[in-house]
């Protein structure tokens, strides 16, 4: 290759020979290159798994956010606010309902049937409306059925009247119990019940506890109703004979009514026979609704937690002192004294935390938790532009595990103190983990509205990808050491939240400190490093059904 | 880590022995790129693009001679392949156009020897520089040389004897080196 003249020239020998000591340090961005055109598994992977946490949340922030899509509430927000446009005179029952109403319906048969028996002869649509017991609305006994054919298959047909006074006085004072009883969610006095707006929907208050496995319940509908009603009844109550019916009616006795009934029959007009008919239907459906029906479950005992932390982080140094007796028995390296905190300038950073947290309810205040946590960790380091004047090498010595060095890693770096004119830089060191938090919660204070919590966690932590600077044996130099960090560790955390129940969704914040436990170093390092961050946690929580 | 473990880490594509083998040679080969390019930031550039070849073609290393040659060897061949892109760089090559280049004297900084030699290298026109650096320092032949840059044999030798006369020049110009009297005494003017 080379000519044999070239050595005996002494010019090209010195040449040579200078040129060869000359040494250039690259900068990062470098390394970064060949290691991202290397590594594009890893960025695949990574990318990939970013697409689908992205996805889950998208998905769990849907169903937790947006309204749910039940054909039953959005046929019930639609009717109510139909309904309000229009007046209950039309001949035609409730025309949005029927539009609505499935074509062949026991509840449609069962409301033509009453018709035709009972009041066909005088039916007007002015009190087609009757009053349920909860007081106020005035609805036809079709919507009646029409809603409560969602919540469970009604009877083929309504009992007669003889069954209804045979059962009512033994189910009448739990009727009206419930009703009394249920914070006067039925009374006209209810301010939501007569709102504006008129949408069902946003006027449910079904709790936890009422969610059927539809997500409607009798309750709910009787509620949904009577808010549908009251716009109604503005229409409806024209009517002096309706109004004073429905008033006779509000004590929810249905054996008075059914007294009433029996005595109307042989002083009234078959104008107030028939109401007192639909009167007693409604009742039946009412009492059927609140005393006959199965009870609902209970909402599960299984919480869904999504949650976005943003952190502060900072580190603990310490190792290389406290070991450097062992590290260097023989005096092979001297590492200064004080330990490394005495030597780094470092500062805490901004990083933010995102998880996804299963919880199961053991008892009414504690509960377990379990889920995946992405974290990552960033905190600046000061260090200085390398010119060559502090050495060339930072170099890290490799320890057994009796402390005892048994090789050295040199590689270059920055260095940690100035020397000549060095210009200073910050750098970043960062970390990107996933963990799998497993712990408690436990209700201290508070009801079911607003409550202050306890939780701790502890986590098993992968480290994804670094990008940090580890600090040299002789705490000279920053190193850039892959090989050197821990990629499986662990965290404890605890936190402290305040919880606020909106809807069916429940909001919390509050503080959270997060501890690594083990250093983020191998142990052949010889130095050690503790992560800690502290978060404000803002997350919220839902019912899996 | 030793170099054999290090090469094993390498061929499984592990990311910390490619680090470990880049910090290991990379300040070296950047000088290398460094005496080729036009600018620091071109000599990265060429030096990133060298070690991505490296650890691609590792598994075709064979164990026969210094890995540090082999490296070295894809390094030179990536900077000449960048060069040769630049239209400049070729008209260079033409040993007429070379006859007329001035030299920026004024551009040599004055901190250490070493880096003041590799400067005053630089600072030659880039065909000179480029036929000088690769016979002188990296221990090409004239035949490679014209190979490599698809020049005639004879362009190679001519460009490197006007090189070093240039080099000669400037070295003792800057008081970097003395002549001496008998041309194999060349001293170290400054220490």
């Amino acid at each position: 290759m080379k000519e044999n003249s070239f050595y005996s020239d002494d010019f090209e020998e010195l040449i040579r020979g200078k040129t060869e000591q000359y040494k250039m340090y690259p900068s990062e961005n470098v390394w970064k290159g060949v290691h991202s055109a290397l590594h594009t598994k890893r960025k695949w992977f990574i990318g990939s798994m970013a697409f689908l946490v992205t996805g889950i949340l998208f998905m769990a922030g849907r169903e937790l956010i947006l309204p749910s899509n039940h054909p039953a509430l959005h046929k019930s927000a639609t009717g109510a606010v139909a309904d309000v446009a229009k007046p209950a005179v039309e001949n035609t029952p409730h025309a949005p309902m029927a539009n609505l109403r499935p074509a062949n319906t026991a509840a449609a048969t069962r409301h033509n049937d009453s018709d035709n028996d009972i009041a066909s002869q005088e039916w007007d649509p002015a009190v087609a409306g009757i009053s349920i017991t909860v007081g106020h609305p005035v609805l036809s006994q079709s919507d009646l059925s029409e809603w409560l054919s969602h919540v469970v298959k009604l009877p083929a047909q309504a009992p007669d009247l003889n069954v209804i006074a045979a059962r009512t006085p033994a189910t009448d004072n739990n009727a009206l119990a419930a009703l009394t009883h249920d914070d006067g969610r039925g009374t006209a006095d209810d301010g939501r019940a007569t709102g504006d707006d008129g949408r069902l929907a946003g006027d449910s208050r079904t709790t936890g506890s009422e969610i059927g496995t539809d997500g409607l319940t009798a309750q709910n509908v009787i509620e949904s109703l009577s808010a549908r009603g009251a716009h109604e009844g503005r229409y409806a109550r024209t009517n002096a004979a309706l109004q004073t019916s429905t008033d006779n009616r509000s004590g929810v006795n249905g054996q008075s009514l059914l007294a009433q009934s029996a005595g109307a029959s042989t002083r009234a007009s078959a104008k107030e026979i028939a109401e007192s008919e639909d009167a007693q239907r409604a009742n039946w459906l009412h009492d059927y609704a609140m005393n006959l029906l199965e009870t609902t479950p209970k909402s599960g005992r299984t919480y869904l937690e999504l949650s976005l932390s943003p952190t502060v982080s900072y580190r603990s140094m310490g190792g290389s002192d406290a070991g450097a007796d062992k590290l260097y028995p023989l005096g092979v390296n001297g590492t200064p004294p004080g330990g490394p905190n005495s030597y780094i300038d470092h500062r805490p950073g901004f990083g933010f935390e995102a998880s996804g947290t299963i919880l199961y309810r053991l008892t009414r205040n504690l509960s377990i938790k379990g889920g995946l946590q992405f974290n990552f960790t960033r905190f600046p380091i000061k260090a200085y532009e390398d010119n060559g004047a502090n050495g060339t090498a930072a170099t890290t010595t490799l320890q057994s595990p009796y402390g005892i060095m048994m090789d050295s890693i040199s590689s270059t770096g920055m260095p940690l103190a100035r020397s000549g004119k060095q210009t200073s830089v910050t750098v970043y060191n960062d970390y990107y983990q996933l963990s799998a938090p497993v712990g408690f919660e436990l209700r201290v204070l508070g009801n079911e509205q607003l409550q202050f919590n306890l939780a701790a966690t502890i986590a098993p932590t992968y480290l994804l990808n670094s990008s940090s600077y580890m600090l040299s044996s002789g705490y000279t130099r920053y190193d850039k050491s892959p090989a050197m960090y821990r990629k499986l560790n662990f965290y404890a955390g605890a936190e402290a939240f305040l919880s606020y129940r909106v809807g069916n969704i429940r909001w919390q914040i509050g503080p959270e400190l997060r501890y690594q436990l083990l250093s983020s170093y191998t142990s052949q390092s010889g130095m050690s490093e503790y992560l800690k961050s502290y978060g404000l946690k803002i997350g919220i929580t839902k019912s899996i059904p | 880590m030793t170099e054999e473990a290090i090469l094993q880490g390498c061929l499984k594509n592990e990311a910390a022995a490619q680090r470990e083998l880049y910090n290991r040679y990379s300040p070296k080969m950047l000088a290398v790129c460094y005496r080729f390019a036009h600018n620091r930031e071109d000599a990265e550039d060429m030096l990133q693009e060298g070690f991505i070849k490296v650890f691609s073609q590792m598994h075709t290393f064979q164990n026969k001679g210094a890995f540090e040659g082999w490296i070295r060897r894809i390094i030179v061949h990536t900077c000449i392949n960048n060069l040769k892109k630049n239209k400049r760089f070729n008209e260079s090559l033409d040993i007429v156009h070379a006859h007329g280049v001035q030299v920026r004297e004024e551009s040599v900084p004055s901190i250490v020897q070493a880096k003041q030699i590799v400067e005053c290298i630089r600072i030659l026109p880039i065909g000179y520089r480029t036929v000088l650096n690769l016979y002188a320092i990296e221990g090409y032949s004239h035949k490679e040389i014209a190979d490599m840059l698809d020049i005639e044999e004879s362009t190679s030798r001519s460009q490197y004897t006007r090189a070093k006369q240039m080099l000669e020049e400037i070295l003792i110009r800057k008081k970097i080196l003395t002549k001496p009297k008998e041309k194999t005494e060349w001293l170290v003017a400054v220490r």
